[in-house]
């Protein structure tokens, strides 16, 4: 610990001015970043901040479209992947891990290692060297070498996928992204233990993960990624949470209770009939989550990516458990217009019909004057290009999603349920598409919003804020920003010592 | 002592992964049994070399369609391919070994290819393999139009082969299933295809190429297949494209049977032995039992249905 701080190495990775664009997105506007031998570089940034795209450029497992990275001083086409010789030494472990769970974690070694071992007899030695370096980062780890990932827990995956990582015969750069989310804290603790015997012996190590006190604690260095740039590089030492989080664009302050009180009270909408409610839910990504949908409410569902927001809204959709509540119909609106979305050979007006259909039709006949006259005003009234007997499949991504907004919100449903339908639409569609989702809640539906992006809640008369399957806070009228939303979703609560402990 | 009886047990995941496997070889077993108390004579070593021959082509057809199933594709061509080996091995093979042996190698890089095209092109495999089948179909029609010829005097002494201590048909199974089990269970190469089958984006990111994984898995399918086709034509003495359309589902049954999975990603050569055994034994039992033959496949499927869902209850059971 004495020996933390600036050190001045050698760098090891380099980026200088990388952008990347995916379609209509620009993930990164320009990074230059240096990490340099023996240090630990804490990366932190919120949701969309270009993280994992920058991970995936350093790692040498995309090309970044301009700009350059250098790997030892020597500049390295990214478009040559992984096999390139270049990026061998440098090593990442995927928050999602990148393991394959029908394999045994001395065959998934094998896969990522496999110029380190020999040809012959390569079944043990991988075992060994797994069951040795398993051994030295997280002792009691209860993971033997012939056992099938599918077999293990979350935090033993977690365990193995970071082992894996490490085990190379030259390691100078290893990226760890968010490798304590399924690690209890005894595990995390020893994994940092070794981070330090590895920054010692010369190895550089990013660390990303938006546990700000733990990156605080670890780190050397923390970068801030905001916008597809890092717009801050402080020294970690005499950094504060709060400094971090002013770095990252949060505001910070934190209202009184009476304040908070008084808004309640003033624009909750207690005296609303109570559409749907969650009462301490508590499941796989959830815990003890309580909300309340008036009807006419749109109530958000703000946070990281993937901290129960999903699930609540999966609850809702299927409210079989006795926990949850839900009066009258829903109509669900998936984020992933491609895959769950879309029915691609049917027409703009088909698809859109397809749920209204049942509450137009009379004694099970459709009729289609009626549908028509609903397609035309839906067509109309969403500016959608292309009109009603295009094929779905014609249209820009933006007007499909206006058509799978307006098939929900065309159905009798009384509850909608959005699960972060507006990723990658354009300006102009999202404003069309706020302005209606107002409309209908002023004419009495309710609006339950999940989005990944902050600035969106902005048009919720409500939000729950989550983090760890847990409503970390209730946010009213006023209290909605985008800064408080970054400042509750990061801060870390005391309950959070817990959170993870299976 | 309850913990040393739990390290002594295998574990819950691998008995979960074992139980289908078991849950044939109960029903094979019972099918033995039925068999010898109608016919002693099944178990002598003459009546098992008669039960079980049918079944070894069989098995190596379902070997075949296993390792394609471990990459997560089904083959559907693989009955009308193992037919058109019969076809080649009763014509060519004879009167030009040399070119025989060549066309033979030629059909196994097909297969090569067509894994590469399947891979490239994303087409799902299902479409692909059920067009290749057309096409093994016609060229097995245009070399025999209709059934006939003769094997090489080696394949058939293969085929009659019958040693004194243990039943002949018992050695190719075995053999053949514990090649496959080391390439795709011990090897590199069969971390390759069922890592593709598994998790093909991790695959990537270490670096090897899917579609090399892809590949391997395909030519190892297309030998295998020209194998069967071998043994299969040593037994029926002649050359018929259609002697064996019935393995193109039969092979997937027999993969499930022995707990394989159509999503991929598992390896399981000794559960396909006893599954392909089971299936080609039924016959044999509803022959024993004089079930209208006109009646035999629909029993057939009653049967394979029973196992499948005893293998169903047993996994729910042991989840």
């Amino acid at each position: 610990m004495d020996n933390r701080g600036p050190r001045a190495g050698e760098p090891v990775v380099i980026a200088k001015g990388v952008t990347k664009t995916y379609g209509r997105t620009r993930a990164l506007t320009g990074v230059d970043l240096e990490v340099r031998a023996g240090e630990v570089l804490g990366l932190v940034g919120h949701n969309g901040a270009g993280k994992s795209t920058l991970m995936r450029v350093l790692a040498g497992l995309e090309a970044c479209d301009e700009g350059a990275v250098l790997v030892h001083g020597n500049e390295v086409s990214g478009a040559a992947g992984p096999r390139a010789e270049n990026f061998r030494a440098v090593r990442m472990a995927y928050q999602e891990t990148s393991l394959c769970p029908d394999l045994t974690v001395a065959e998934n070694i094998w896969v990522s290692s496999r110029h380190c071992l020999p040809r012959l007899g390569w079944r043990r030695a991988a075992s060994d060297a797994v069951r040795r370096r398993l051994d030295e980062m997280f002792p009691g780890h209860g993971v033997t070498p012939r056992d099938r990932v599918e077999d293990l827990s979350l935090a033993q995956r977690q365990m193995v996928e970071i082992t894996r990582a490490s085990l190379v015969d030259r390691l100078d750069l290893l990226i760890l992204d968010e490798p304590t989310e399924s690690l209890g804290p005894d595990a995390a603790r020893s994994l940092y233990d070794y981070v330090r015997t590895l920054t010692a012996a010369g190895t550089a190590v990013l660390l990303i993960s938006h546990r700000i006190r733990e990156v605080l604690s670890v780190a050397d260095r923390v970068a801030v990624l905001r916008d597809g740039a890092v717009t801050a590089e402080r020294f970690a030492e005499g950094l504060g949470e709060q400094d971090v989080l002013e770095l990252m664009g949060a505001h910070v302050a934190v209202p009184s209770d009476r304040e908070r009180t008084a808004a309640r009270a003033a624009g909750d909408g207690a005296d609303r009939p109570v559409v749907a409610e969650l009462r301490g839910a508590t499941g796989p990504g959830l815990r003890e989550v309580s909300l309340r949908v008036g009807a006419g409410e749109v109530v958000g569902l703000a946070g990281l990516a993937g901290q129960g927001q999903q699930e609540v809204l999966e609850r809702l959709w299927r409210p079989v458990r006795r926990d949850t509540t839900v009066v009258g119909t829903r109509a669900y609106v998936p984020g992933d217009r491609q895959r769950s979305g879309v029915l691609p050979l049917w027409s703009v007006a088909e698809n859109l019909i397809v749920t209204a259909m049942r509450g137009l039709a009379r004694q099970g006949l459709r009729r289609p004057a009626e549908e028509r006259a609903a397609v035309g005003d839906w067509v109309e009234r969403l500016a959608i290009r292309g009109g009603a007997d295009a094929g779905i499949t014609e249209l820009s991504g933006g007007n499909q999603q206006k058509v799978i907004v307006a098939r929900a919100f065309a159905s009798t449903a009384e509850l909608v349920l959005l699960d972060d339908p507006f990723r990658g639409v354009d300006v102009h569609t999202k404003t069309d598409l706020y302005g209606l989702i107002r409309q209908e809640a002023a004419q009495g539906r309710s609006v339950v919003w999940y989005s990944s992006e902050n600035a969106e809640m902005a048009h919720c008369d409500r939000v729950y804020v989550f983090r760890a399957g847990r409503v970390v806070a209730e946010l009213v009228g006023e209290e909605i920003s985008e800064e408080r939303i970054i400042a509750v979703s990061f801060a870390e609560s005391e309950s959070d010592g817990e959170q993870s402990n299976e | 002592m309850s913990e040393l009886l739990a390290s002594a047990l295998p574990s819950r995941a691998r008995m979960r992964r074992t139980a289908p496997a078991v849950v044939s070889a109960v029903a094979l077993a019972a099918m033995v049994a039925v068999c010898a108390s109608l016919q002693s004579d099944v178990l002598s070593v003459g009546g098992l070399t008669l039960v079980l021959s049918a079944t070894v082509p069989l098995v190596i057809a379902a070997q075949a369609q296993m390792t394609l199933m471990s990459v997560g594709d089904i083959d559907l061509g693989i009955g009308t391919f193992v037919g058109l080996v019969t076809v080649v091995s009763a014509t060519t093979l004879v009167t030009s070994p040399l070119l025989g042996v060549l066309t033979l190698a030629g059909l196994i890089a097909a297969y090569a290819v067509l894994g590469a095209l399947i891979h490239l092109r994303r087409v799902p495999s299902l479409i692909a393999t059920l067009g290749a089948s057309f096409v093994w179909l016609g060229l097995g029609l245009f070399i025999l139009p209709t059934p006939g010829g003769s094997t090489p005097e080696w394949l058939a002494s293969f085929g009659s082969w019958a040693p004194a201590g243990f039943p002949a048909p018992l050695l190719p199974i075995l053999v053949v299933s514990l090649v496959v089990y080391l390439l795709s269970s011990r090897s590199g190469l069969g971390v390759r295809m069922r890592g593709l089958g598994s998790n093909p984006v991790a695959l990537e990111r270490a670096g090897m190429r899917p579609l090399a994984s892809r590949v391997i898995a395909y030519t190892m399918a297309g030998a295998l297949g020209v194998l069967s086709g071998l043994v299969l034509a040593s037994q029926t003495g002649g050359g018929d494209v259609s002697s064996a359309t019935s393995y193109q589902l039969m092979t997937v049954a027999a993969v499930i049977l022995g707990g394989g999975s159509f999503f991929g990603g598992s390896a399981v050569p000794w559960g396909v032995a006893i599954g392909g055994v089971t299936l080609g034994l039924v016959s044999v039992v509803l022959s024993l039992l004089d079930v209208p033959s006109n009646m035999q496949s629909a029993v057939q499927g009653v049967i394979v249905l029973a196992v499948l869902a005893g293998r169903v209850v047993v996994g729910k059971v042991l989840r």
